[in-house]
């Protein structure tokens, strides 16, 4: 799921890289001090985040390692899916994260892939544990590849595809954003 | 052979519930055995293998299968064991393959079970192997709706008295098309608690304005899904909770006009999905009959021993662990905008993320631990909601009907077909009820 390179000249700028991993270790930090609104205001209004589902198939199968678009994935939300998601926490009464979980979102090998106008792609690795009530864990790591857009001077996720390493998860649910 | 009854976990005069069947190692051992290796069960759908040669790699119990469709276009299950040694001839989830060869000795199977080649089979075995015997184990394969269902036990009922009458309320959501169903997925995750927790929990209409609320709140906030509360689901009479042949069933009265699969709709698409209703209403009129068409909307259900809602599976991974399984059915010629909703309907709803379902996995956890404790096992489960409220003799519906949406009458039953197929010695011990519905209009099984 590697996106085509469109402007290889840009990628090598250091500080639009330096800008970015701004930007995904204040995302990490807005997850994880679950502060949700901010978190939905890091998105563009016609966001996309999709998490297919990643099947365990043979070398020569690999094209079709990822669940693709028109079949059931792990996650596929537009911004009105996503708000759903925090209204729920809001009422207090969204079991699965009350009590809430304790998490922790490292971002890091950020590669930027092109430049296109106001719009970047570029991918991340992250690892995100998740600690919940006494003595739940879980470990989820994967790849993120996004394409940020600058609006208004601030960057902001049009569109994230998360892209997970496991096949069956092992976790008792997804109750965590990633 | 009269089978000497071992298990009583089950009191139905008041609803009392042994927790032992939760935790228990030796129970759980004899549950493979006597349930996963006799009962029919969900493995797998046509279209995860719709091309010659196609395999898809699936469960019975905690027993790998291969689900195949060979060079001939047949279906067939077999267990992923290399007739040697025991090495698992398939390692990936799906493909496309003659034959699978056993990375251990190079033994190699074709995709209709024969041992075809056994490297040095003249040289080391001095042409003394008997390959026509050792054919991959072959489980009994049949399809209800493009679901395809296989079971260990070769004398078990045919999958069409197996269903029974559960069928007669499967169809108004699985078989109203000509064109069949389609089957995406699955998502795979790990639930902590016992595989039966879920089954049930299939009938527990009682849970759901509470486990669910938030998700009810938001989904009504955001996208207008209308919200029911407890007083609805307790006192509406147009809703129905029965048991039938082993099997789990609700289902609600309504109007031709209602959408009948309704995850995945918002007050913007709801329009969309009025049309899907009224412009198949013909087909699946002719293929149900009125009632079925125009009067009934499947709701929660689960096939015994495993089948969770729709075609999601429990598979047991030790008394507290569950792997489970979620995949999305649709109507196959459903359009490309309705299928897109139903399918992030469906796992937006109840999915390893779905807002329903990832607040229901603690409850089932708890109730599955809370048997850990020999303290706590000495008080029962109490399953006696609805006691003395269901009939046998409902002038409409057959099975056995509760009086209203809220009961744990299907409970009940359901630990009482456990003990049945746990007590039982063979398939002559396993009651199967006869078929008594009208079956109006043309679907059948398998068309």
């Amino acid at each position: 799921m590697a996106t085509q390179t469109k402007a290889a000249p840009q990628t090598t700028d250091r500080e639009l890289w330096s800008e970015l991993m701004d930007f995904y270790i204040e995302e990490a930090w807005i997850l994880d001090e679950r502060r949700f609104h901010d978190w939905l205001d890091l998105f563009t209004e016609d966001a996309f985040y999709f998490m297919p589902r990643r099947k365990n198939v043979y070398r020569r199968d690999l094209a079709k390692e990822f669940s693709g678009p028109g079949d059931l994935a792990l996650m596929e939300e537009h911004k009105t899916d996503l708000q759903m998601r925090v209204a729920r926490l809001d009422t207090g009464m969204a079991w699965a994260e009350d009590p809430p979980s304790r998490t922790r979102h490292l971002v890091g090998n950020l590669a930027i892939q092109s430049v296109d106008g106001d719009e970047v792609h570029c991918k991340t690795a992250f690892i995100a544990h998740k600690s919940h009530l006494e003595t739940d864990q879980d470990l989820y790591t994967g790849a993120r590849h996004d394409i940020l857009r600058r609006v208004d001077g601030q960057w902001k996720i049009a569109r994230r595809t998360v892209l997970i390493d496991a096949n069956v998860l092992l976790s008792k649910n997804l109750s965590i954003f990633l | 052979m009269v089978a000497t009854k071992k298990y009583s976990i089950i009191d139905t005069e008041t609803g009392a519930l042994d927790r032992r069947i939760f935790v228990d190692e030796a129970i759980y051992r004899e549950e493979l055995e006597k349930i996963f290796g006799r009962a029919w069960q969900m493995i797998g759908h046509v279209s995860l293998v719709p091309n010659r040669n196609d395999f898809f790699h699936t469960y019975m119990g905690e027993d790998p299968v291969i689900l195949t469709r060979d060079n001939n276009g047949q279906l067939h299950a077999f267990l992923n064991m290399c007739r040697h040694r025991g090495n698992r001839i398939v390692r990936a989830d799906e493909g496309n393959s003659k034959n699978f060869m056993c990375t251990y000795h190079g033994w190699t199977f074709s995709n209709d079970g024969r041992l075809e080649h056994v490297p040095g089979v003249s040289e080391a075995y001095y042409d003394a192997l008997a390959m026509d015997e050792l054919s991959l184990i072959e489980a009994k394969v049949d399809t209800y709706a493009g679901i395809v269902f296989a079971t260990w036990d070769h004398e078990a009922p045919s999958l069409e008295a197996y269903l029974g009458d559960a069928r007669w309320y499967l169809d108004v959501s699985f078989n109203r098309r000509d064109g069949g169903t389609i089957a995406y997925g699955p998502q795979k995750w790990l639930e902590p608690c016992n595989w039966k927790t879920p089954v049930d929990n299939c009938s527990d209409n009682y849970h759901v304005p509470v486990t669910h609320l938030s998700s009810m709140l938001a989904k009504n906030k955001l996208i207008g899904t209308p919200r029911t509360t407890q007083q609805e689901m307790a006192t509406s009479i147009d809703r129905r909770h029965l048991f039938v042949n082993g099997h789990s069933l609700t289902f609600a009265e309504v109007d031709e006009k209602t959408p009948r699969a309704g995850h995945g709709m918002t007050a913007a698409n709801r329009h969309l999905f009025e049309a899907y209703q009224l412009d198949t209403l013909p087909e699946v009129e002719r293929r149900l009959g009125s009632k079925r068409a125009r009067g009934m909307q499947l709701n929660n259900h689960s096939l015994f021993p495993n089948g969770v809602l729709g075609f999601r599976l429990a598979l047991p991974r030790g008394p507290l662990m569950t792997e489970f399984w979620h995949f999305a059915i649709v109507d196959k010629d459903a359009p490309e905008d309705i299928q897109g909703y139903l399918r992030w309907g469906l796992g937006g709803n109840n999915g390893v993320a779905g807002l329903f379902e990832q607040d229901d996995i603690d409850n089932w956890r708890q109730v599955s631990l809370s048997a850990t404790s020999p303290l706590a096992r000495k008080y029962s489960q109490w399953l006696s909601m609805g006691r003395g409220h269901t009939t046998d003799n409902h002038p409409e519906y057959v099975g056995h009907v509760s009086e209203r949406y809220i009961s744990e009458s299907n409970q009940r039953n359901f630990y009482t077909r456990w003990e049945e197929f746990m007590n039982a010695d063979s398939w002559a011990d396993i009651s199967i009820e006869p078929i008594a519905a009208d079956y109006q209009g043309s679907a059948t099984l398998n068309s």
